[in-house]
């Protein structure tokens, strides 16, 4: 899958003056599957980044394409079919269910992709430590427990592009190690790539490339 | 699992009152669908002989009548007017035998000894809604007559006990052969005749209008005059305009005429105002559900944004909502439908029973069909509104 940027910018960032090398300001094309690491301070538009190429905003102007084809064209419906089957995400604000288990909330995404079998999922809780909170409602975990239910969740589909807005905000540096390793030993298996957001820190991560804002 | 999410805060007060006034908007609107067409199929006997909302109408006879200087007849001219009256349907004045009938018994028949001199008269067949054979020719074994109901009366309660006579019921006489003498044009003849029906609308002796066709030709004494009665069929709910003809031409309708016809169209008045009441409950409590779907979309957007973002389509989303409104308004229309029809056999039926009012109970196919007719309208009504707002929710 390609993702190329042509003199994008969105609006809330027109006026900030940004670095030549920035996405803003040069643009780039990356061809997946790649580990691709995005790292800048607060504020320069990791988020708007995501939801940019999530589709989920549209308040920019220049063209996004994904294999050559502009997102702007895209219908509500083919976002759909794209966010199925190839492009997957965790956002900066998880996007979970409070009112539902972290069991339900898992199902909900695996009914849908039939991507993944039960043990395979509890042997994801079980690697992210969280094995234990199954059962449990998503609003009453802290939310370095929500963000592993994030994470796991992104991983239950196929995809080629995995968006990961800072998913290990809230972990301590062994924890997002540990699911740094399930998210590359399922880019891989998936044979897909991503893209990850982050505020500095790199866990120890080997990345192909790197963008900057 | 969908349903879970999108439905989480469902029983509250909104839900109760969409639910609440559905139920009552389509019970009654189904309870006045299912009234007005009872009274539509009400029929009392006297209508299953002249159809429906015919009455009888001839000139009141007053003293001037009797000496003779007002006349009881109707002219062509009243007759065209009569036509040209929006609210009458049919016109057709009453045709007589223009030779005299006289009637005895047959012999063996059961009928004790008697001999009365009578009147022919006949009305078009069209008016005629009779089961038996109306239609008469030369070749027919009998010809068939419609007696006043006051006439066996007359006959019973007056006539055989003065006399010391047996009283005779209207089974008998209809099962007994009647001599009918005829003398006019210089000619006489004796004919069987037989009752076929009596009728408390006409106080007149009716035979099928071929027969005094024939007859009138053979034997008439070629004096006829201008019909003094004729039988008129309005529209239904005209009693008003029947009302005010009555005063302008100075007629005379049989009482129980008018008061069926007075009846019926206060009831068509009253069922029709209820009808239209129900119906715009009926549409008042569809904008309730769809303000329901509405505000249960509204409370569950940041589900159905998440669900689009995590690759639900919009229809699995759509469909969901449906089923569960389906199901909702499903119980609806068959409760209304049960509550409808409980009403109907346990109140109103005993009721217009008890008030002489006999209805045979017409089909409840078209409320079922009605029914049918609104759930269909209700589901399509919300499928269009949470098609438009979930797609609304993703594109946000």
């Amino acid at each position: 899958m390609y993702l190329e940027f042509k003199d994008v910018m969105p609006s809330p960032l027109r006026d900030y003056p940004h670095d030549e090398a920035s996405v803003w300001k040069a643009g780039f094309k990356l061809e997946f599957p790649k580990k691709v690491i995005l790292n800048a301070s607060s504020g320069k538009g990791k988020s708007t980044f995501v939801s940019t190429v999530y589709g989920l905003r549209r308040d920019y102007i220049g063209s996004v394409e994904l294999d050559g084809k502009p997102i702007e064209a895209l219908t509500l419906d083919e976002w759909i079919e794209l966010r199925r089957l190839q492009l997957s995400a965790v956002f900066q604000d998880l996007q979970l269910f409070p009112e539902l288990s972290v069991w339900d909330n898992l199902c909900l995404k695996n009914e849908l992709t039939q991507h993944k079998e039960e043990q395979e999922i509890e042997a994801f809780l079980e690697k992210l430590g969280i094995g234990d909170k199954k059962n449990q409602l998503c609003k009453n975990l802290s939310l370095g427990q929500q963000q592993r239910v994030a994470i796991i969740r992104s991983l239950l589909q196929p995809f080629e592009l995995l968006l990961l807005d800072e998913p290990f905000s809230h972990l301590d540096e062994e924890n997002a190690k540990i699911a740094l390793e399930l998210i590359n030993q399922e880019t891989d298996a998936n044979g897909g790539g991503y893209i990850l957001t982050s505020l500095g820190s790199y866990h120890g991560f080997e990345y192909d490339s790197e963008l900057k804002l | 699992m969908l349903k879970k999410i999108l439905f989480r805060e469902r029983t509250n007060v909104q839900f109760i009152f969409a639910t609440a006034g559905a139920l009552i908007g389509l019970t009654a609107l189904l309870l006045s669908l299912q009234l007005i067409l009872d009274v539509r199929s009400f029929h009392s006997n006297e209508e299953e002989l002249f159809g429906p909302n015919s009455v009888v109408i001839q000139k009141k006879v007053t003293k001037l009548t009797t000496i003779g200087i007002n006349s009881t007849e109707f002219t062509p001219e009243d007759l065209q007017s009569l036509r040209e009256k929006e609210f009458i349907t049919d016109v057709a004045p009453f045709a007589s035998a223009d030779f005299k009938v006289g009637i005895s018994e047959v012999e063996g028949d059961g009928l004790p000894h008697f001999y009365a001199d009578m009147f022919f008269q006949s009305i078009p067949n069209r008016f005629m809604d009779i089961d038996v054979d109306w239609n008469w020719n030369e070749q027919s074994e009998f010809i068939p007559i419609v007696l006043p109901r006051d006439f066996i009366m007359i006959i019973n309660y007056g006539f055989a006990q003065s006399q010391g006579m047996n009283q005779i019921s209207e089974d008998l006489l209809m099962a007994a052969r009647l001599t009918i003498h005829i003398n006019g044009n210089g000619q006489k003849t004796q004919m069987i005749g037989r009752v076929v029906g009596f009728s408390q609308k006409i106080s007149s002796i009716l035979v099928p209008e071929s027969f005094l066709t024939y007859s009138n030709a053979l034997y008439g004494n070629n004096t006829i005059q201008n019909p003094s009665r004729v039988f008129i069929t309005t529209k239904d709910d005209s009693y008003g305009e029947l009302e005010e003809l009555m005063d302008e031409m100075n007629l005379d309708i049989s009482k129980s005429a008018i008061d069926v016809a007075k009846i019926k169209t206060i009831i068509a008045v009253v069922i029709g105002i209820f009808g239209i009441a129900s119906l715009l409950i009926m549409l008042l409590s569809l904008l309730g559900f769809v303000q329901y779907s509405q505000l249960v979309l509204s409370k569950a957007s940041y589900e159905i944004k998440t669900l689009l973002r995590i690759g639900y389509s919009i229809r699995q989303i759509v469909n969901t909502f449906i089923k569960q409104l389906s199901l909702t308004f499903g119980i609806i229309t068959v409760s209304a439908v049960v509550i409808m029809m409980l009403v109907k056999y346990l109140l109103v039926n005993p009721w217009l029973e008890k008030n002489g009012i006999n209805i045979e109970g017409s089909s409840l196919l078209i409320a079922i069909v009605t029914a049918a007719l609104c759930f269909v309208l209700f589901i399509s009504a919300n499928y269009v509104n949470v098609k438009k707002t979930v797609r609304n929710q993703g594109n946000a």
